[in-house]
């Protein structure tokens, strides 16, 4: 997200909030963050593994050459909806965009960077996954 | 030089049982698989890979593939829609080895005596080709047995009343029940129900050197983090300890090598996915046999891109019209944990005298539903995006209509075969490597949405006499206008149901279907068709321990062999 201004970061904090309320307190923007510079790593952070709990310590999975270009042209698509989100130019599609990741980083695996020391799902509560156990925010 | 006895195309249920048995008989084999490895490795001793976990935002990031963007699917509901309706997930089952048999939850019931051999004792319905299977039950008997032994099925003999007789135990018992199927269970049979424990591919105890299930409630959808799910890993980890199998993964087989005549299979040729972004075209060759078992997707789209099967390929797909019967409940209803579903009713899958009234208000011989599992709501996620946005959004969470407080009855209602449902190569879609995309046409039939409007209200019903406060069905594919459904119905305006049958017909006529009862193709004789394409009809029910024991069935004659139940399995 380092392209993003901090104005733009807080333009689309309003919009993630807006279709979420408290998703940027359950660390939505680093979940957006993290997601649009998942292809920066090797692996990418795009599948977390299971980790310390499978024995190799591996955190997350690494994916193919196809489906690197899958999802780079996925996060160039998203990239372009954050860009009008923070111009303030999002149409229907782009806040769809924008809910769906709202909701997985309130709901999802705090791996990801959202859903911070789980109290998404303390919230609403969805018990604790048993594999892998206490998986925090990497 | 051949590279091996026999090649399999495709690593799920089907392609791994023919494997198993194929190596067991002392062939050779190379399993080519288009999707990644996340199941197993490949090196001896081919322990189970760690790459699971309860990890809900993997699993919309198309972990398990097909990533749609590489490999789209198209629908429509018919010519009227144009050439496609959308473009994106259809009836899409993994791409992964271990295919659809990794994120199922592994339901396998036997189907019934009658399941095949349905025109003879129900007769015809207008619009529709119900025929008679080229085998009856008694045929797959003993290679249900040989499967469930194989897989692993938790089960208990005795307490459907409508179940097919066995001649062999359950390898197992069940495991725990889901509390709110207890609940569920004992208002069905205040209706007058028999539901009963779901057979299921979980282990309820160490079995086969896999672990026992925890119950830890990420089963439908998802690879199992302990392998509890012996579908199908129990069969390619034995496939692969003889020393005579292979999986090459990321392997995506674009043609059927023939000799100069055009009627034996030398071999397939592939591309090497491996490889971006020009992926080299190999080849193998095999010296016996090509055993097809992409799905009933797959292997319809390879066979019309060759030219192969005659005209009958990818007509007839069913894919089981779903409805289901939601109900909301003060109480939370402890979907979190266990194994999705944990209970099963037939009844509207028998002949009853209600059902024969509902067939003739709707101007039909016969009805049938479908088996219809009792199981739990969604995962957090997947019922955050289905609430509208803004301020009510964290009350909807909060009070989760639609997951921590529902109980879901689903039926797989049984969807009569069509001459003009089918899958075929879209005009102008290609996926990643140029490509046609394969596209589906589908509509359900009368006797489909009839079954289907018989069935809401008798389960909306026993929803409330379970204590639901509200109950409410839906189906899929949905009724009504589908650009409503288009982006906000979880479940999409396509057929979701992945159990995808029917596109390569079993029949004893080279006329009316495209396998033989050994299921080789008619043109092509040592191809032979190892999925739910060659599926008649589908039944109503889960269709894995079917198409398993038909890949079994098939694979044996094949191979000469007798079947695993008189081999070593503990």
């Amino acid at each position: 997200m380092s392209a993003f201004t901090d104005a733009d970061l807080a333009a689309i904090a309003a919009v993630l909030d807006a279709a979420v309320p408290g998703s940027v307190d359950a660390g939505a923007l680093d979940y957006v963050e993290r997601l649009l510079g998942a292809l920066d790593h090797d692996p990418p952070h795009l599948w977390a593994a299971p980790g310390e709990w499978a024995g190799d310590g591996q955190q997350w999975l690494a994916i193919g050459p196809w489906e690197r270009q899958a999802w780079a042209q996925r996060i160039g698509q998203w990239r372009d909806v954050y860009r009008r989100v923070a111009a303030g130019e999002a149409d229907d599609s782009d806040h769809r965009v924008v809910h769906v990741h709202a909701c997985e980083a309130t709901y999802g695996d705090p791996a990801y960077g959202g859903n911070r020391d789980g109290a998404g799902w303390q919230r609403i509560e969805f018990p604790e996954p048993l594999f892998p156990p206490a998986r925090s925010t990497r | 030089m051949n590279d091996c006895d026999v090649i399999v195309v495709g690593s799920g249920p089907g392609g791994a049982t023919a494997a198993e048995v194929l190596t067991a008989a002392g062939l050779s084999v190379v399993v080519v698989e288009k999707g990644r490895n996340h199941l197993v490795s490949l090196e001896a001793p081919y322990e189970p890979l760690q790459h699971f976990s309860n990890d809900e935002i993997a699993q919309r990031r198309h972990l398990l593939g097909p990533d749609p963007l590489l490999e789209p699917r198209t629908y429509r509901r018919g010519p009227h829609d144009g050439d496609r309706l959308m473009i994106g997930e259809v009836n899409n089952l993994p791409s992964t080895v271990g295919g659809g048999g990794v994120h199922a939850d592994a339901k396998l019931p036997r189907w019934r005596e009658e399941d095949f051999h349905l025109h003879s004792s129900r007769g015809p319905i207008e619009g529709a080709e119900v025929a008679d299977w080229p085998l009856q039950y008694e045929d797959l008997e003993p290679h249900y047995g040989a499967v469930e032994q194989l897989f692993g099925v938790a089960g208990e003999d005795g307490t459907n009343p409508f179940a097919a007789w066995r001649s062999s135990p359950f390898p197992m018992s069940p495991g725990d029940d889901m509390p709110m199927a207890l609940v569920s269970a004992a208002a069905a049979e205040r209706a007058g129900m028999h539901p009963y424990r779901a057979p299921t591919g979980v282990n309820s105890r160490p079995y086969d050197g896999r672990a026992a299930c925890v119950d830890c409630g990420f089963c439908g959808g998802y690879g199992c983090p302990v392998h509890a799910k012996g579908d199908p890993i129990a069969a390619l980890q034995r496939a692969l300890r003889t020393g005579r199998c292979r999986i090459i993964a990321e392997s995506y087989v674009t043609e059927l090598v023939l000799d100069p005549a055009g009627r034996r299979s030398t071999g397939v040729r592939y591309l090497d996915l491996s490889q971006h972004p020009e992926p080299p075209t190999r080849e193998l060759r095999a010296g016996t046999a090509v055993v097809l078992a992409g799905g009933a997707f797959e292997t319809p789209r390879l066979l019309l891109r060759n030219g192969l099967g005659g005209d009958l390929v990818g007509r007839f797909l069913t894919c089981h019209h779903q409805t289901f019967t939601l109900g909301i409940f003060e109480q939370p209803t402890g979907g979190e944990r266990g194994r999705s579903v944990t209970h099963l009713h037939d009844d509207l899958v028998v002949d009853s005298p209600e059902l024969r009234a509902a067939a003739g208000a709707a101007g039909l011989p016969w009805l049938r539903g479908g088996v219809v599992e009792h199981g739990a709501g969604t995962g957090p996620v997947e019922e955050a995006t289905t609430y509208p946005t803004g301020r009510q959004h964290l009350e909807s969470m909060a009070s989760s209509g639609l997951r921590r407080h529902t109980w879901v009855f689903t039926m797989q209602g049984e969807d009569l075969p069509q001459w003009s449902n089918r899958v075929d190569l879209d005009p102008s879609v290609r996926d990643a490597w140029g490509l046609p995309a394969g596209r589906v046409t589908y509509a359900p039939h009368a006797h489909d949405l009839a079954a289907s409007a018989y069935a809401a209200p008798l389960h909306e019903a026993v929803m409330q006499d379970a204590g639901a406060t509200v109950a409410f069905s839906a189906t899929s594919p949905p009724q009504g206008d589908p650009t409503a459904h288009a982006e906000l119905n979880p479940l999409g305006m396509a057929p979701a149901s992945r159990h995808v049958m029917g596109t390569a017909r079993m029949g004893t006529d080279p006329a009316v279907s495209v396998v033989s009862p050994e299921q080789r193709l008619w043109d092509v004789d040592n191809v032979v068709v190892c999925d739910s394409s060659v599926f008649v009809t589908s039944a109503g029910y889960n269709p894995t321990l079917t198409l398993a024991a038909l890949a079994h069935r098939a694979a044996s004659l094949l191979a000469g062999s007798q079947p695993l139940s008189d081999r070593d399995v503990r």
